[in-house]
């Protein structure tokens, strides 16, 4: 506060204060009025650098008002018409014309060891070839690229967590399960062409693997048909209690498959 | 001249469009990207990439601050009489800035934010108003020009809301000096020239 009062130079305002400080700080005995005595000190510094700069500014008759007035005259002002804003503020003085700081600045040029910006003469030239050869190389490669985009991308989901996998897995086959049922009901599939996969033995184990899970889960069931060939077929989703029921009829199969039998 | 050497070259140059200072940890890490190279070999690139760059483009690789250690690129040819190829956008901003290192200098070195936009009102820019050239003028002066390191603004302690002094930036000291500005004060104020050394 009084910072304007104190400023001036003409004033002893500061000088007062800083007794009246004194006079003060005989009296502390907390630490938080200390502290409040050292805020002041900064305060009455900063006051007083800026009172001895103006002392220092007012010697050295720079008139930057004058200095402004000629910058306007260098910048090309016409100062016989008046500059239309539109805002309706008052802007005397005169036009200034729109390319006065270009003026200035093609001036100020020659007074800067400026290094010139770098700029690529017919424009930006590395970040274009690689975008259209993206696009290039996926139009031609749309399907394959996405099967072995998707076979990494499962491959990693694999080794993160097997558990999971194989449960997301195992949903899978269900639903297969089911929507065959859905399309058509009361024909149970052949468990064998169910799991079989013609293009990799791995795959059909896999499976095998899978649907045991639902056997286990009691979520689908297998039984031999009349040439004693397994078939397959998901659970109705009943209450609990048939389910347990049913639990007592579980058997136990093995089933071997090799390479041979599969070709 | 080997790989590394043009490509920190590229670097530099690329880096310095924004004309911000370029930390020598950037630097490093451009250089030592794919080998893990000993210190030594570094400073040889930056030797040879700086001798390149004087040779070539005729600008300096020079060290603003030597406790950062961030460099700049300075124009290391003499003044040529002519017009510079620069943009306009640049050469308005660069007209700005010498107006006020101007005014910072004939104002002793040190100038309260206060008296700077006083004295920028009387050129008809304002801090809160868009310029028509400059748009947002406060920006451009607290933000660009203090982080390219042509002005340095230290907040006035205990102020608020907050107040700065300006003063010249490392990047000023090195890519002019009092001599040419006093020159230009000159120039623009031929009559009251000759009133002070």
């Amino acid at each position: 506060e009084n910072r304007e009062a104190m400023l001036n130079s003409k004033s002893n305002k500061l000088t007062e204060a800083l007794e009246h400080a004194n006079k003060l700080f005989g009296k502390v005995c907390r630490a938080q009025e200390a502290a409040l005595d050292a805020r002041f000190l900064v305060l009455a510094s900063n006051i007083g650098k800026e009172k001895a700069n103006e002392l220092h500014s007012e010697m050295s008759a720079f008139d930057s008002t004058a200095f402004a007035e000629d910058l306007l005259t260098f910048m090309g002002i016409n100062r016989t018409e008046v500059e239309e804003t539109d805002d309706s503020e008052d802007v005397p003085g005169g036009f200034l014309p729109s390319d006065a700081w270009q003026t200035v600045g093609g001036e100020a040029l020659k007074y800067f060891r400026r290094a010139p910006t770098f700029h690529y003469m017919m424009g930006s030239f590395k970040s274009e070839p690689p975008v259209p050869k993206q696009r290039i190389e996926r139009q031609k490669k749309a399907s394959r690229g996405k099967a072995e985009r998707a076979m990494p991308a499962q491959l990693k989901k694999m080794e993160e967590s097997h558990q999971e996998a194989t449960e997301k897995e195992v949903e899978r086959i269900l639903r297969i399960l089911q929507t065959h049922f859905e399309n058509d009901p009361n024909t149970p599939i052949s468990f064998f062409d169910f799991v079989i996969d013609p293009n990799s033995f791995a795959h059909t184990v896999e499976n095998m693997f899978h649907v045991s899970f639902l056997i286990r889960d009691g979520l689908a069931k297998i039984k031999l048909d009349e040439d004693e060939l397994p078939i397959i077929e998901p659970t109705k989703p009943s209450g609990r209690g048939e389910e347990e029921s049913r639990a007592g009829a579980r058997n136990q199969v093995v089933i071997s498959l090799d390479q041979k039998e599969w070709k | 001249v080997s790989p590394q050497v043009s490509e920190l070259v590229q670097f530099l140059l690329v880096k310095d469009q924004k004309k911000i200072p370029i930390k020598r940890t950037e630097m490093m890490k451009k250089v030592i990207q794919e080998y893990k190279n000993h210190k030594d070999v570094y400073s040889d690139i930056v030797n040879r990439a700086g001798r390149t760059l004087q040779e070539v483009f005729g600008l300096q690789l020079v060290e603003m601050d030597t406790k950062q250690h961030t460099y700049i690129l300075v124009n290391n040819l003499p003044h040529a009489e002519g017009n510079y190829l620069c943009r306009d956008k640049e050469k308005e901003k660069m007209g700005l800035l010498l107006v006020i290192l101007s005014f910072i200098f004939m104002k002793g070195n040190l100038v309260k934010d206060s008296a700077l936009w006083e004295f920028l009102n009387l050129l008809r820019v304002y801090p809160g108003k868009q310029h028509r050239v400059f748009g947002d003028v406060r920006k451009l002066v607290m933000d660009e020009f203090v982080r390219q390191k042509y002005l340095e603004a230290t907040q006035i302690p205990l102020t608020d809301p907050p107040e700065f002094k300006f003063q010249w930036g490392p990047r000023a000291e090195k890519e002019t000096s009092r001599k040419d500005v006093l020159n230009f004060v000159a120039k623009v104020r031929p009559f009251w020239g000759h009133l002070w050394v």
